[in-house]
């Protein structure tokens, strides 16, 4: 009750911050998708590190246009499709989530449409990043220089959204040969291939300053109250569809053949 | 796309001072050709549809400055085109030709244009099928553009008669994803891009009310509002060199706001003060009476809103008091003169609020909250008092923590402190929070006093009225000017009685009147 008079004086909505380690990638999107559809709150979900390297793609991503297919079968790589727009990234412990879910009025002068919230993210992180690297948001990405750092997506529902972000807080070299270069991409990319495009946050801050000094960002929008896992799972419906899904060994194989011209398209043997 | 048809209609909209031109088909490339059929019996009334659709950006678009794409959903630009309509359909316009309605009344309702270049999305998935009858803002699909994937819901109520996409299809923006069948009765008209942003419902505003015609020709044919124009000739941008992102190419406020922050005539987050204002204020829509203006409670105000709900549950009385504030004049004036600090500004305020706590000390009944759950008073150790204080965002109650331990010239400067953060909006939660009884100076402003309602879970507040100079009787019967200050205090009947409050008030009253009595408490 005392919070949330505070929230009311203030004028500022209520935001709860659910901050996991390690959660696997896929659970993460479930939950936040839950968040998104059935509750009317707003979330900061920060997840410190994935647990296990793995691919993960726009809602509409081909994984034969945006795989090395046979590495990625080959090395059992996991391949998720999840419910948000936006392009392919691997992530793994050294990634860092930021996934902001509001409801479509929760921040001032914010409209619930992709520039707008895209607009004022980089707002957010401007502050986040005030005094360290040349950070700015470029095209629709997070950047020190011309170095991606920061990858987003949303969703845009009829009376919410959703803002997702994987920082690179720290990347292995050899994680990126499984992505291609895509086929669409920023201007400011030039074509370079993913070692010169990307870079590691880790150059420039520690883990719990960024995490740390993006709730203090959020404070300046919201009233940020931490919430427990009990107080996530009391919020969710029993049933709920999740489109997020990982991709079977099967439709990977698929995809993998059907790129070959010429061949017919068989089940690789196990 | 089909572009919005708009009718010069002056006699129309001489009511609520607005012109509109219409626009032309040709303009865009990618939308149809308007229906040619006369609606009967309405000449020429254009059939609007809407679509609130949001589509991202391309990706090439850069960063920083909101501009005037994609569309929300706003109930706002809805209802304005759908009243605008109605208005124009009641009143029977002639005009120069627009589509009319057909017969049927089936609506085509496109794909609907961001304004700034992005030229396709991908159909994802349906949420409808033909057939199903829709209501006004259900989701009829989801599209993705970009980074984002994006509900789109339907601006009409009716049913789906004929979806032209399925999952996975590329649709380009204009494009009509699917016809539906509307009633009469919602403002047919023909299908347009209706993607006009929340955001830019200023801009709207500002076009609709200028009083004049969107001006087709000059500036090499520019689309724009003289409104627009004349914005675009302060910062000394010609308008060919902007791409404008509104309607048919139309360059709205935005996009001229951009150019300039862009070429760096203007900072970057330059909207004017006024509309910051505006939008601090809540989104301003304009809908049927002109004199009428409707406004999104945001911040401040739709906090006051919650929490003045909660209030009214609560059974107030009042009790009112008449207090001599000559002593308190002087005494103030005596302080005026006699401080050393130019920084220093003293007012009546940390006088009376220095009194009160002595007076909650005596009565401390009145420094507490109530906990109806558990039916305890919580009698609070520290004075914690309140503020209120209105500011341009809105009414908000900082509050001075601990004046029972602190001396006026202390309360003075606390105030102050609170104050310029107030007007500042920077207040802390520290500053709002744990206040334990109120003040509502609402004489600073005007008026003899007023009936506050109570700052929850507080169980009194104080509303002073102006000091004024009435005349009273002394002893003997003759007429002397006295300084009088109304106040009004409202408290919880639950746990204060009438007894209470004026015995806690007459204290109060007490040291007012006789403000030589704080030294007997000097330590």
């Amino acid at each position: 009750m005392g919070l949330l008079r505070q929230s009311e004086k203030l004028g500022l909505p209520l935001m709860n911050l659910v901050r996991f380690k390690g959660m696997p990638i896929l659970d993460q999107l479930n939950l936040e998708e839950k968040l998104l559809r059935t509750t009317s709150d707003n979330w900061c979900i920060v997840n410190d590190g994935a647990n296990a390297p793995t691919v993960v793609m726009g809602v509409s991503g081909k994984p034969a246009e945006l795989l090395e297919l046979e590495s990625v079968i080959g090395d059992n790589v996991p391949v998720i499709k999840r419910f948000t727009g936006g392009g392919t990234v691997i992530v793994d412990e050294g990634t860092i989530f930021v996934t902001l879910i509001c409801n479509k009025d929760a921040v001032p002068k914010v409209q619930p449409y992709p520039r707008s919230i895209m607009s004022w993210s980089g707002k957010l992180y401007d502050e986040v990043f005030q005094g360290i690297g040349d950070f700015q948001l470029r095209e629709n990405d997070y950047v020190f220089g011309n170095r991606k750092f920061g990858g987003n997506a949303q969703s845009i529902t009829k009376d919410r959204w959703i803002h997702h972000t994987s920082f690179l807080w720290d990347y292995e070299d050899r994680n990126m040969t499984y992505l291609k270069l895509p086929s669409r991409a920023p201007e400011y990319r030039s074509a370079r291939d993913h070692t010169e495009f990307v870079c590691r946050m880790r150059e420039y801050l520690q883990r719990s300053a960024f995490i740390d000094k993006t709730i203090k960002a959020l404070d300046n929008y919201f009233m940020v109250q931490p919430a427990t896992p009990a107080d996530v799972n009391s919020c969710q419906v029993a049933k709920f569809a999740h489109s997020t899904r990982l991709l079977s060994k099967q439709e990977l194989e698929d995809a993998c053949s059907s790129t070959k011209p010429g061949t017919i398209a068989q089940s690789a043997s196990i | 796309m089909i572009p919005i048809r708009i009718l010069n209609r002056k006699r129309a909209w001489a009511a609520v001072g607005r012109r509109f031109l219409t626009s032309h088909a040709a303009q865009n490339p990618l939308s149809p050709p308007p229906a040619a059929a006369a609606f009967p019996g309405h000449h020429g009334l254009p059939f609007l549809s809407h679509l609130s659709s949001r589509l991202a950006r391309p990706s090439h678009a850069g960063a920083g400055f909101p501009s005037s794409e994609g569309v929300s959903i706003g109930n706002f630009e809805l209802i304005l085109i759908v009243l605008l309509c109605w208005r124009w359909k009641r009143r029977c316009f002639s005009g120069s030709a627009a589509a009319g309605l057909p017969e049927d009344g089936t609506v085509d309702v496109p794909l609907a244009q961001t304004g700034e270049g992005i030229a396709e999305c991908e159909l994802l998935q349906w949420f409808v099928k033909e057939g199903d009858e829709v209501d006004e803002f259900q989701p009829l699909c989801e599209v993705q553009s970009d980074k984002a994937t994006i509900e789109i819901t339907s601006r009409y109520k009716g049913r789906v008669s004929r979806m032209l996409y399925v999952p996975g299809d590329i649709v380009k923006v204009g494009e009509t994803l699917l016809k539906m069948v509307v009633d009469e009765s919602q403002a047919p008209v023909q299908s347009v891009d209706s993607q006009v942003p929340i955001k830019v419902s200023g801009n709207l505003d500002g076009e609709l009310s200028s009083g004049a015609d969107l001006n087709t020709t000059g500036s090499g044919g520019v689309l724009c509002t003289p409104a627009v124009r004349h914005l675009a000739k302060q910062y000394g941008i010609s308008l060919s060199g902007i791409q404008g992102s509104g309607k048919s190419g139309r360059v709205l406020k935005e996009d001229i706001l951009k150019y300039a922050a862009q070429k760096g005539i203007i900072e970057s987050s330059g909207i004017p003060l006024g509309d910051q204002l505006q939008d601090e204020l809540g989104s301003v829509q304009v809908i049927e009476n002109p004199s009428d203006k409707k406004v999104t409670l945001r911040g401040f105000q739709r906090a006051m809103v919650k929490t003045m709900s909660m209030a009214a549950k609560v059974p107030h009385f009042y009790f009112v008091e008449d207090i001599k504030c000559d002593a308190l004049v002087e005494l103030k004036a005596s302080f005026q003169k006699q401080t050393t600090d130019p920084g220093v500004k003293h007012t009546f305020l940390p006088l009376l609020i220095k009194a009160l706590s002595s007076a909650l000390s005596l009565y401390p009944l009145v420094n507490s909250s109530f906990n109806e759950d558990a039916m305890e008073v919580v009698l609070k150790g520290s004075h914690n008092i309140g503020i209120a204080m209105a500011t341009p965002s809105g009414l908000v109650v900082p509050n001075i923590k601990n004046v029972q331990s602190l001396s006026i010239l202390e309360i003075t400067m606390e105030l102050a402190r609170l104050q310029q953060l107030a007007l500042a909006n920077k207040l802390s939660p520290e500053d709002i929070t744990g206040g334990t009884v109120t003040l509502s100076n609402i004489g600073a402003i005007g008026g003899k006093f007023g009936s506050p309602l109570l700052n929850l879970p507080e169980v009194a507040i104080i509303a002073m009225g102006r000091i004024q100079k009435v005349p009273h009787f002394d002893e003997k019967g003759n007429v002397y000017p006295a300084s009088i200050m109304t106040v009004n205090i409202g408290a919880d009947h639950r746990v204060l009685d009438g007894a209470t409050v004026a015995r806690f008030c007459s204290e109060w009253k007490r040291l007012i009147e006789k403000p030589e009595l704080f030294i007997l408490q000097l330590r």
